[in-house]
């Protein structure tokens, strides 16, 4: 049964291991017993992601499972997961490599006074052993047979340049250190790509992905996720918990709550062991979902003016536009 | 222009005979199909598309659809064309081909996979397409295309009754013109971990602590010159239809930027941006309708600004700010006092904008007396009535800041 894929050499005994056994229906499996709900479009997605070897651009609003994705990707693969978390400012030294100055400084001294070799030092100071990895190197120069998940996360707060400098590393993946000479991948790291479009992506990067976006969950899958992570859970609370959700996601808030909101609160209700929404609950606990004093506002004025429906039956035609 | 149906059938329609020959002919029709209906594709996506179809099962109508979604696509707001044009060419494919066994063109065949002579009939296909792509260019460019953007709807909406997604988009855009406004580099440098020059007298003084061996090296790069923005927004009566966008864009700018100062001018000028300092919009609306006297009124920009110029320039307006006159320049006020105080604004500010939501118009020119007495000291003059000038104002900024 073991193809001829190395990865599956190795011992891995698991089907979702290896890219040739896999298919969209293995990989929602998969998700879901990592307790990932994943529609199968987005299942399709990251197939294909994997089959292609092309990276996954994943875009969507603050909270609904970006990350969470290449986490379990990672775990499914059964890979090691490398985190490149994207800020302004952030540039090649900080997501490549670095070399490790007071290492070598303090070599170098340490060899004025033994009166060494002056060549041999300078080969030596510019090894791999005073070569501080960052992210995208570690990706690369990945040991081992299997892949490793390589999460770009929050592209979008990077610099335009950082983002062509990165469309060089992706499509190639290798990376050339002056001192060191060129440095190939082995294997093709998974690349995940996340984005909340506070800017535009340059087109260029965005052609080389493949995109998906999530969406806010529909009714029935938050109720899946909600039980898929707290089996506890009793009586009609996730249904209320869900219904009000759908239905504040359709109001002006200025930050409206993710699916990561709406397990927060689920579980500070189970810890305080409700089995209920009431509206003295919904107050006592409803800065789990939202983190703005205005928003908090809102939301209770909506709740005296009966404007959200807390028994958890107004599921109809909660999809956000 | 708001991409209707009919439209999407007629591109459909139009391009349906090119395909029928084959997955990859029909790709690149659909293709072709989204392209004229202002989604920007690039040929390696089509080839990608075509790729990815020998990993999923071409019969099922959802996979296939996710597959070309994915690669075809960049953007979320392309989704809804997408899917409506999906759903017009597969089954237009179906019609023109009434012995294919389903409404999905057949999979290539694996031999052809397997030998390579498919990606050579691939290059042909893709040649030909490349060629009469560029040959037929030509003409379609006069005719003035429909381009989807998210914001087309709503230059023919009233701002009045923004939904929450087109006001998202909104602050999307004024977010991106926000920091480009805010960025100015500087010529001094500051300390820093990610700087790519080293600081030698820092790394100097550093080297004390270790008995004057250098171990750490100090860098420096750059400092970011943080803008100061001053906006000033005509309120009169015949700005009205506009109001809601201005509010909007104030509120937007206010929020996202430090140091903004808003003000609103009609007959009078008054600062609101104490007002507006919030989260919560409609709010900040109910103050400002309560404090601001002479809104809808009459215009007179020269002694609005005359106000501003002598009570707050002073201490707002550095050779770091920008000013931002948001006004169709209608003004019944004395037109020398406004070119005095335009002028003497231009000799305090970095940089003066004017956006004027008319200039959108085809057939409007700025011969109105306000308008032209301004235009001289201006350092841009743009239009801004809709999502889509906003977007352009943001890659102007964009030029200009770097």
């Amino acid at each position: 049964m073991i193809s001829t894929l190395t990865a599956a050499d190795s011992g891995e005994g698991d089907d979702v291991k290896n890219s040739d056994n896999l298919s969209i229906e293995k990989i929602q499996e998969a998700l879901k017993k990592e307790k990932y709900i994943a529609d199968r479009a987005l299942a399709t997605v990251v197939y294909l992601s994997i089959a292609m070897g092309k990276p996954l651009l994943l875009e969507g609003e603050a909270g609904v499972g970006k990350t969470e994705v290449a986490k379990v990707l990672a775990e499914i693969m059964g890979s090691r997961l490398i985190r490149l978390q994207c800020y302004e400012g952030l540039d090649a030294n900080t997501a490549l490599y670095e070399w490790n100055y007071p290492k070598q400084m303090l070599r170098i001294k340490l060899e004025e006074v033994t009166a060494g070799d002056r060549t041999a030092v300078e080969t030596e100071i510019f090894s791999p052993e005073y070569l501080v990895k960052r992210p995208l190197l570690e990706a690369i120069q990945s040991e081992g047979s299997v892949a490793p998940v390589l999460l770009i996360d929050e592209i979008d707060r990077a610099d335009m340049e950082f983002e062509a400098f990165l469309l060089e590393v992706l499509s190639d993946f290798q990376i050339t250190i002056p001192e060191l000479g060129t440095i190939r991948a082995r294997v093709r790291p998974y690349v995940v790509l996340t984005s909340n479009r506070t800017r535009e992506i340059h087109d260029a990067l965005k052609r080389r992905c493949l995109y998906h976006w999530i969406d806010y969950p529909s009714f029935e899958k938050e109720h899946e996720i909600v039980a898929a992570k707290f089996p506890a859970m009793r009586g009609r609370l996730a249904d209320q918990i869900c219904a009000f959700m759908q239905q504040v996601r359709q109001m002006n808030f200025y930050k409206r709550p993710g699916v990561a909101e709406t397990l927060d609160w689920a579980s500070a209700l189970l810890a305080l062991n409700r089995d209920e929404l009431d509206e003295e609950t919904v107050k006592e606990t409803v800065g789990c979902v939202f983190k703005y004093r205005e928003d908090l506002n809102h939301v209770e004025e909506q709740l005296a003016a009966k404007k959200i429906d807390l028994d958890g039956t107004a599921k109809a035609g909660a999809q956000p536009a | 222009m708001d991409i209707t149906d009919e439209l999407i059938a007629k591109t459909v329609d139009r391009f349906a005979p090119h395909g029928g020959r084959g997955t990859v002919t029909n790709i690149l029709a659909f293709s072709r199909v989204l392209k004229e209906l202002g989604v920007k594709i690039g040929l390696s996506q089509v080839i990608d598309s075509n790729r990815s179809l020998h990993y999923v099962n071409v019969g099922s109508r959802g996979d296939f659809r996710a597959a070309l979604r994915s690669n075809l696509l960049t953007d979320k707001e392309q989704i809804p064309i997408f899917d409506r044009a999906f759903d017009l060419f597969w089954r237009a494919r179906q019609d023109a081909e009434p012995n294919a066994p389903s409404d999905i063109p057949l999979p290539p065949d694996d031999a052809d996979i397997e030998d390579g002579s498919e990606a050579e009939s691939n290059d042909q296909v893709l040649a030909e397409f490349a060629g009469a792509e560029t040959g037929r260019d030509g003409e379609t460019e006069p005719i003035a295309l429909p381009t989807y953007s998210p914001g087309e709807s709503l230059s023919k909406k009233d701002f009045s009754d923004l939904g929450i997604e087109e006001s998202r988009a909104i602050s999307r855009a004024i977010l991106l013109i926000a920091t480009k406004i805010a960025t100015q580099m500087s010529r001094r440098k500051k300390r820093a971990n990610n700087g790519q020059q080293i600081d030698a007298r820092w790394t100097m003084r550093k080297s004390l602590k270790y008995g004057g061996e250098v171990v750490e090296l100090v860098k420096r790069k750059r400092r970011i010159k943080k803008t100061r923005v001053v906006l000033l927004c005509d309120v009169s009566g015949s700005m009205d239809c506009y109001s809601r966008f201005l509010i909007q864009f104030m509120y937007g700018l206010q929020n996202e930027l430090w140091g903004v100062e808003t003000f609103v001018f009609s007959t009078s000028l008054s600062r609101i941006t104490h007002l507006i300092r919030t989260k919560e919009i409609a709010g900040a609306l109910e103050r400002i309708s309560h404090s601001v006297v002479g809104w809808s009124g009459g215009t007179n920009i020269g002694r609005s600004l005359a106000t501003f110029n002598r009570d707050f320039a002073p201490s707002l307006v550095t050779h770091r700010t920008v000013v931002v006159i948001i006004s169709d320049g209608w003004d019944r006020g004395d037109v020398s006092l406004l070119e005095h105080e335009m002028q003497s604004i231009k000799r305090r500010c970095y940089k003066i904008l004017w956006l004027n939501p008319l200039l959108a118009s085809e057939n409007y020119e700025p011969l109105c007396k306000g308008m032209q007495a301004a235009l001289p000291y201006l350092d841009l003059f743009l239009s801004v009535n809709n999502l889509n000038s906003l977007v352009a104002l943001g890659r102007t900024l964009q030029r200009m800041v770097a």
